[in-house]
């Protein structure tokens, strides 16, 4: 195997496990190169990439970024609030753009659900989504489930809770995915109004204790509680959501095992954990953010070869 | 030219004494005149019409249908939603208020009224209960009713306030028309665009769930007890709406109700890929709900089956899911989605019995009958026919239809109107 069995990566769902064992190997080796003094392979010269942030995104914009500047990409990036897009441009004009522009791959974020797949269909390109609405955000969880691999080797068997608001997260739906294709075990925690009504359909066990959870995972992914994605009150204060899934030091201490505890960030310190769990030797935070630009080669080096075929 | 001779067609018409019998009908200046086993073409210059399994009923009647006439004509026309209408099979339509200006005048009906006159087609209109079709103040529902107006419906703004709705209820019982609520609970359905359930999950879409559906009908259920008046109900699409129903209905509740031809034959799962002609409401729900709608029309619990033909434009429909518009056309394509979900589960005169015979009989409309000296309303079918659907020499001005270059089994191939 060495070509995946997708032309785009438009969510996890439609990978095989070959195709995630492709990519982690592959970012084995990325993650080898951009540890060397000279960082920077050639592979994706003359393809240009477009970024489309639709959505505020730092970090996975700069990863990205990164990424295709270690591959010699030539890229061109654009951001825009969500406000401009309710208001402007349509995703379809945004379309015909690109078309004009004749890039060869978009890695586009946007807030609204099945976004890729939609570019997907009406571009000739090949499309990266770097997270669509609540639906998916493919490289945050091979990133994640590439950093647990890291860590503990074989992911058979492994279990991992995902903590916090399940409901808006794209990084969850996706790394249930991913974790699931792997063979890890999966349960979801959070408070019962943001774990979507189905999701135990997806195999996943739903828990909303937070310390009977972590005494069951090997690996606590702690999402971020994000506010502004909700248009109702979930949950009635920050302070009550510390009170029954806050993580700190004392509750870590307490349980009868060392887990990993990860986060894809940005890390509201203090309401989904702790500076002092954050920044722990238990913590793979930093690992995750260094693991991405490994992983988002892996996945624009794989996804072009099938460009020049 | 008002001549025809059918040859060899099945009548299907439980009104007439030629019900199920394989006849030629000779159709003279719009009257029927000739019932016969064969008739010979005469004088008359008759169209002769034939075909294989070639049957005759009673002219369908589709009681929801957006004709986006006026303010939306850019979607679709009176005129050219009648003729997507006569394409598939329909001698009537009844279509719904919320246009701009909403239905909710004398002179709005009065338009809808003089400028069908001429149109190959009964089009009745269906005027907004409320003023603009806002849920606040009542429109002058007896005014309309006058006026032509054959039902009340605020579509799918319905009545969310139960005051408003007990007296909308009460006020137009008192001319015998009725309210058709299409039950969702506003703050229930929140911003979903499609069914909740482990489709919606997956896609990270916001779903509508069951519970919106069955709490608003379960409340207006409630309150047409309550003043024992009618009620129809519109586009259910849960097994629980169909239990709602039937327990309604056993306890004496003066209620009947439809459901949308696609949520018979489609589940939520046609949404994997996000495809927005499938973004419609009531959404497709599961395949267990798709069962007991089908249940539900066997044990008579669903009077009548429609289209909800709703037509949208390019700009409202090729976008992101979430802001894309709800609706899809279905006209053209009624009884070959229909014949497809319920052909083996429902014998054909009970068929023509939910879309021509039940949709008049609710809302107190002459029926049609394929009798001697009657006036030709008829809809000329074959349930074999093979065909293949296609938006581009379709009949409506909008495209937002799933069922593009889809072969379909059932085919309406003419109607015969002499209003």
């Amino acid at each position: 195997m060495s070509a995946l069995s997708v032309k785009h990566l438009l969510g996890i769902k439609e990978m095989n496990t070959q195709d995630i064992e492709l990519i982690f190997k592959t970012a084995d080796t990325f993650k080898e190169v951009i540890n060397r003094p000279i960082k920077k392979t050639p592979s994706l010269r003359d393809i240009t990439i477009a970024n489309l942030f639709f959505e505020n995104s730092t970090r996975t914009k700069l990863s990205f970024e990164l990424a295709e500047k270690r591959l010699s990409a030539d890229i061109l990036s654009f951001a825009a609030s969500s406000s401009s897009v309710s208001k402007g441009e349509t995703l379809i004009d945004t379309v015909n753009n690109i078309i004009a522009m004749k890039v060869d791959m978009v890695v586009m974020r946007h807030p609204y659900a099945g976004a890729a797949k939609f570019l997907s269909k009406h571009i000739d390109a090949t499309i990266v989504n770097a997270g669509d609405g609540a639906h998916e955000h493919p490289t945050q969880a091979l990133l994640d489930t590439f950093s647990i691999r890291e860590k503990l080797g074989d992911l058979k068997g492994c279990k991992v809770a995902i903590i916090g608001d399940i409901l808006h997260s794209r990084v969850a739906l996706s790394n249930i995915f991913c974790l699931q294709k792997v063979g890890a075990e999966v349960t979801v925690c959070g408070p019962p109004t943001l774990i979507p009504k189905y999701i135990h359909e997806l195999g996943v066990k739903v828990e909303t204790n937070l310390i009977k959870t972590l005494e069951w995972c090997d690996v606590a992914n702690m999402l971020r509680i994000q506010l502004e994605r909700q248009d109702i009150k979930y949950f009635p204060s920050i302070r009550e959501y510390v009170m029954l899934y806050g993580l700190n030091k004392e509750i870590l201490d307490k349980l009868r095992k060392q887990i990993i505890i990860m986060h894809p960030g940005p890390i509201n310190r203090g309401v989904e954990i702790t500076s002092d769990v954050a920044d722990s030797s238990q913590s793979l935070i930093l690992q995750q953010v260094e693991n991405g630009v490994a992983i988002r080669m892996a996945v624009l080096y794989l996804l072009a070869t099938h460009l020049k075929n | 030219m008002n001549n025809f001779i059918i040859k060899q067609a099945i009548i299907i018409d439980p009104n007439s004494k030629y019900h199920l019998q394989r006849k030629d009908i000779q159709i003279h200046q719009g009257v029927i005149e000739i019932i016969a086993d064969t008739i010979a073409p005469d004088s008359l210059q008759a169209e002769i019409i034939e075909g294989k399994d070639l049957h005759v009923s009673p002219g369908w009647m589709d009681l929801r249908v957006n004709l986006s006439d006026p303010g939306f004509e850019y979607k679709e026309t009176l005129e050219s939603g009648a003729q997507a209408a006569i394409h598939g099979g329909f001698t009537a339509v009844a279509c719904m208020g919320t246009t701009a200006p909403a239905l909710h005048s004398k002179s709005q009906i009065e338009y809808i009224i003089n400028k069908s006159k001429h149109l190959p087609i009964h089009i009745f209109p269906v005027g907004t209960v409320t003023v603009n079709a806002q849920g606040n103040d009542l429109a002058e529902l007896y005014d309309m009713a006058l006026s032509g107006a054959i039902a009340f419906s605020d579509y799918r703004n319905a009545l969310a306030n139960p005051d408003l709705l007990q007296r909308a209820l009460q006020y137009s019982s008192g001319f015998d028309k009725i309210i058709i609520q299409l039950p969702s609970d506003k703050k229930i359905a929140g911003s979903g665009s499609m069914n909740e359930g482990i489709v919606s999950t997956k896609l990270g879409l916001k779903g509508i769930p069951n519970l919106a559906e069955e709490l608003m009908l379960q409340r207006d259920l409630m309150i047409a007890a309550h003043h024992r008046t009618s009620i129809h109900i519109g586009g259910i699409s849960t097994a629980g709406s169909v239990e709602l129903i039937k327990a309604a209905k056993k306890a004496g509740v003066k209620v009947t109700c439809d459901v949308h031809v696609v949520n018979l034959a489609l589940t939520d799962e046609a949404l994997m890929d996000f495809d927005t002609n499938y973004k419609i409401m009531p959404p497709l729900r599961t395949e267990k709900d798709k069962k007991a709608l089908i249940e539900g029309l066997k044990d008579g619990t669903i009077d009548v089956i429609c289209s909800d033909h709703s037509p949208e434009d390019t700009e409202s429909k090729v976008k992101e899911f979430d802001t894309a518009a709800f609706g899809m056309i279905g006209l053209e394509t009624f009884y070959g989605i229909l014949n497809k979900a319920i052909g083996k589960e429902l014998s054909v005169d009970q068929i023509i019995e939910k879309i021509a015979i039940n949709p008049r009989k609710i809302f107190d409309i002459p029926i049609p009958t394929v009798n001697l000296n009657q006036k030709a309303e008829l809809t000329l079918f074959c349930p074999s026919e093979t065909w293949t659907y296609s938006t581009e020499n379709g009949f409506s001005k909008s495209k937002n239809s799933p069922f593009n270059k889809v072969k379909l089994t059932g085919k309406a191939v003419r109607t015969i109107l002499a209003k």
